[in-house]
């Protein structure tokens, strides 16, 4: 049944070895070193201040959708580093690798990374950047702020959303530990067949690359799930689907891609997995498997996936240009169908990832007008955006700048989106470092769109702004770096440099990649920045504190409690009136009229279950790498009979008393009228 | 105040919610479920996919196809004891309504035991294919109807897991909110695997058998 | 919520259940697939034709079952599942048919071989 392997095996260890880590790595060793002493000096310092009740209680157990969305967010921003240091490492070979007399260190003949290292970073590079980056930050946001913007307590499922975000920092365990315990895949991240077969990858590289992806598919498809039934079922009342906050309505068809998108995701790996374990032909060379199958369920998912990233940050940008243009949003009704229009052409273009393979005029054709269409709808929100600008009373702040960022990004990765919509453009430069430049420049978006985000609704979280002078800086850095990284390797496209190589033959390319080099260590600048943003921040958080309408201009209803959020999120659930409640509000003078009586509130327990079940689904993983097949066993079992004993226990939650209640609420306008002083 | 698109006046509006709003809980819960089921559905409609481009003559690479090792009458077989046992829930369900515990219990013991034979019956079928010398590594095609016969049966197997959960449940705690909400999810899951296995059977064993 | 005080077994999702519901959905399909067994195993209808005549029978089967078995209509209780499942057939279709389709243009132009052109 199970196929034989050509290196080591047994029974108790799988195929781990101690020849597996990999010590003698001149950069993993010294990373490990210092990984290790990090951990400890964490682990020392939690211990010494004793904080892990804390952490237990508050963190780990909580089913609380804020303090899940701040975790999100953490492991995505943790993960967005790391994928930028796979991208330095990457920049930093291409601008030393170039000729035949560069020089070359670590093993390397030129540069300083061998290729089966290089085609590892890259990998790790993508797969970080959009699963474990791009999607917990949205995730994060969307688990943040979505409950409150629709007047509820809670998600539809607050034991679920903790599950879903332990499978997803499982996932991100499993690809971190691939640095230290074996290696990770270098087939793109993703994936080409037969490359990723057995035969041709026989180390654990391909394996942990798929069962990472397998995790986080899976925490993704629990978090749409909850998402949509949260959205669906939750509302307050009076919250109509005319008065829905845009960011909601983004949300929701980002996820309404997401639930449907994911299972063929999950498919296409399934099979890669039947292949090099069990020995199946689905993608194979020769034996009747299709190479093709796997390039053609893979990107089923992987264009609406880009959708689903795409679409909150639209959200996002939707909500900050309102608020700081003094206006409402133009054109709700078109904003709305333009979303969801995304959401279903999303389903018909994901060929346009693979015209190359030569199905033909008639099957090309279609795909490229279809993905011409996704212009229209798009164009439609870049346009709504101007007019709310238009005649606005706009603040540039750095959450605006951001957005508008974004704005400007979005119209160069759209319109060079609509050239390689174009079969006969495709063609020329399929595979080269212009389709590189054109999905950054769109990823980019959404990074702009993370940050003027977590600058936009930071306040309402913890309760006070972050510092203006820090974060422009950041932005400003930040903005150089992608105009030094980026405008150069659209040139590079243009002159015809293909993607990922580790060796770059043509020194007439050179100066463009210096410049990139450059670029990048102008990103570098701004993480430095990000960091000081941070500390300056908390550092003088007294003087930055706010009250519930944190920027005096907001117009959703997340607005309308107070900054930061109680966990109970309204004492009194708010009847809504009107699209932007809290503008409605305050326009006519009732925002600060608060409930006359309070009462019993109904709240989830907290529970271990999920971060148990997160870990065992983590040493799954690991076992299933490694073919240490009475782990598997074990620990599939572990998590049936847990899944078994949580429903047998169930949670009856517990009661908050109107007392309780109307305590908390004393406390927190006494501290929101110190503040207005 | 048309900017906010309200025609609510704001001196009489009522702002905070005085009318008690709960949530069903049980619908909340089902809704959610179902949702799950439809993405189920469309791992299972990648899986179709995938046998669709994997069903041509060349894919079998002049290898066994299921021409030569489906049996329409035996797969009969297995069709009516999966449906039968959906009948079962069904009937379990009915009872529900009543509140008649032992009716319940009775409906889930016997799709349990007809699930079981549907099982055993795909059992049986896989070793006599293993007898033939035909696995997943014979060739693309046949990868491709292992495969996904296989991942139904896969989730059948775990029905019967919940069933026998289920049936404790009913009998330990009786019809609370929590038990009778998941035995409501259950019957969709249950309900769900009759309807993939329709597909799986004209489109996989039928369909294989005629080409 | 709600229904912690009320009685679960009351809830509208419960109460619609009913047998001859049941009987019906499992009588429709169980002919349909004998049927379908019957022509499929009796060689009396050529190729093409016992394909959409099986197509058909399994058509019908899923109709019945949606209907009597998942209970999917337009009432009160159901009417976002009914929602939920019509945005979803499409895809289906599509993520089936169009890769049906690439490919079948796919083979037309790369491979040759004899059956391949009907």
């Amino acid at each position: 049944m199970l196929v034989d392997l050509a290196g080591g095996w047994n029974p108790m260890w799988g195929r781990l070895a101690w020849s597996q880590i990999p010590y003698d790595n001149p950069i993993l060793a010294p990373l490990f070193v210092a990984v290790v002493v990090g951990a400890i000096l964490v682990l020392g310092l939690i211990t010494y201040y004793g904080k892990w009740t804390y952490l237990w209680k508050e963190w780990l157990t909580t089913v609380d959708h804020k303090k899940l969305g701040v975790m999100y967010i953490l492991i995505g921003l943790v993960m967005l580093f790391r994928g930028f240091i796979d991208g330095l490492m990457i920049r930093t070979q291409q601008a030393w690798a170039v000729g035949a007399h560069s020089s070359g260190v670590f093993g390397a003949t030129h540069g300083y990374l061998t290729p089966f290292h290089f085609g590892q970073i890259y990998s790790a590079h993508g797969v970080i950047m959009i699963l474990l980056a791009a999607t917990p930050l949205l995730v994060g946001f969307m688990n943040i702020i979505v409950p409150i913007q629709i007047g509820a307590r809670d998600m539809a499922y607050p034991y679920l959303n903790a599950l879903g975000l332990w499978l997803t920092a499982a996932a991100g365990a499993l690809i971190m530990i691939s640095l230290f315990v074996g290696d990770f895949a270098h087939n793109g991240w993703f994936g080409y067949a037969p490359i990723f077969e057995l035969q041709y990858s026989p180390g654990v590289g391909v394996d942990y690359w798929i069962w990472t992806m397998e995790l986080v598919a899976l925490g993704t498809t629990l978090g749409g799930i909850n998402i949509l039934a949260t959205i669906i079922k939750m509302r307050a009342p009076g919250m109509t689907w005319g008065r829905l906050p845009i960011f909601v309505w983004a949300t929701l068809s980002a996820n309404v891609i997401a639930l449907t998108s994911f299972p063929a995701l999950q498919v296409a790996l399934a099979l890669i997995a039947a292949d090099r374990y069990l020995g199946a032909h689905f993608f194979t060379a020769g034996l009747g498997g299709n190479l093709m199958l796997y390039t053609n369920l893979f990107w089923i998912w992987g264009h609406p996936e880009v959708y689903f990233v795409i679409l909150p940050a639209f959200g996002m940008m939707s909500e900050i240009f309102p608020t700081f243009s003094e206006k409402p949003l133009f054109g709700y009704i078109t904003m709305v169908l333009a979303s969801m229009a995304i959401a279903g052409v999303s389903w018909l273009v994901w060929l346009h990832h693979f015209f190359t393979m030569g199905a033909g005029p008639y099957v090309n054709s279609a795909f490229s007008v279809a993905t011409m269409l996704v212009g229209i709808p798009t164009g439609v929100k870049v346009f709504n955006w101007a007019f709310t600008m238009y005649r606005g009373r706009l603040t540039f702040n750095t959450a605006m700048l951001w957005a508008i960022g974004a704005l400007f990004l979005l119209l160069i990765g759209g319109l060079t989106g609509m050239m390689l919509a174009v079969p006969a453009i495709n063609y020329m430069v399929h595979n080269s470092v212009f389709v590189v430049a054109h999905f950054h420049t769109m990823l980019l978006v959404i990074v702009y769109a993370i940050f003027a985000s977590v600058i936009y609704w930071f306040p309402k979280v913890f309760g006070f702004k972050l510092d203006e002078f820090w974060a422009k800086t950041m932005f400003w850095l930040f903005s150089a770096g992608t105009v030094l990284v980026f405008v150069p390797m659209y040139m590079l496209g243009f002159m015809g440099m293909t993607r990922r190589l580790d060796y770059v033959f043509n020194t007439v390319w050179h100066p463009y990649l210096l410049v990139m080099e450059f670029g990048i260590a102008v990103y570098m600048l701004s993480v430095l920045a990000f960091v000081a943003l941070l500390y300056v921040s908390i550092r003088d958080h007294a003087k930055n504190q706010v009250g519930a309408d944190a920027w005096g201009t907001s117009r959703s209803l997340e607005w309308l409690t107070h900054s930061p959020v109680p966990f109970y999120n309204f004492a009194v659930l708010p009847h809504i009136s009107a699209r932007d409640e809290v503008a409605w509000r305050r326009d006519n003078g009732i925002d600060h009229v608060q409930p006359d009586h309070y009462e019993d509130i109904h709240m989830p327990n907290n529970t271990g279950v999920a971060i148990i079940l997160g870990g065992l689904t983590f040493v799954l993983g690991f076992a299933l790498v490694w073919r240490i097949w009475w782990l598997c066993a074990l620990s599939l079992l572990a998590i049936v009979a847990l899944v078994i004993y949580r429903s047998f226990k169930g949670d009856p939650g517990y009661i908050i008393t109107a007392a309780e209640v109307e305590k908390m609420e004393k406390e927190a306008l006494r501290r929101e009228a110190q503040i207005s002083k | 105040m048309s900017s906010h698109a309200s025609n609510v006046d704001p001196k009489t509006a009522e702002l905070w919610d005085k009318s008690h709003y709960q949530h069903d809980v049980i619908s909340t819960r089902t809704f959610g479920y179902f949702m799950y089921l439809l993405s189920d559905g469309m791992l299972f409609a990648t899986l179709f996919a995938a046998y669709g481009v994997l069903s041509y003559q060349h894919s079998y690479f002049g290898g066994p196809t299921p021409a030569d090792f489906v049996k329409p009458w035996y797969t009969f077989a297995q069709t009516m004891a999966l449906f039968l046992s959906v009948l079962a829930y069904g009937l379990g369900m009915n009872a529900l309504k009543h509140k008649n515990k032992s009716g319940v219990i009775n409906g889930l013991l016997a799709a349990l035991v007809l699930g079981v034979l549907f099982l055993a019956l795909d059992i049986h079928d896989m070793t006599h294919l293993a007898s033939l010398g035909i696995s997943v590594a014979t060739s693309g095609g046949v990868s491709a109807f292992i495969v996904l016969t296989q991942v139904h049966a896969t989730h059948v197997f775990f029905g019967l897991i919940w069933i026998l959960v289920m049936m404790a449940q009913v009998l330990t705690k009786g019809f609370t909110t929590e038990v009778v909400g998941r035995l409501l999810t259950l019957r969709m899951f249950w309900h769900l695997q009759a309807i993939i296995w329709v597909f799986v059977y004209v489109f996989v064993y039928l369909w294989g058998y005629m080409s | 919520m709600s229904h912690d005080q009320d009685d679960p077994t009351l809830h509208p999702e419960v109460q619609m259940s009913t047998s001859q519901g049941y009987f019906s959905g499992f009588a429709i399909s169980s002919i349909l697939m004998l049927a379908a067994t019957f022509l499929v195993t009796s060689h009396a209808v050529p190729p093409f034709g016992l394909l959409m005549v099986i197509s058909a029978c399994a058509g019908m089967a899923i109709i019945a079952q949606i209907y009597f078995l998942l209970h999917i209509d337009v009432s009160e209780h159901n009417i976002w599942n009914t929602v939920a499942l019509v945005l979803f057939i499409p895809l289906f279709l599509i993520t089936i048919g169009l890769t049906w389709w690439m490919f079948s243009q796919l083979y037309l132009h790369t491979m040759i071989m004899p059956g391949m052109t009907h």
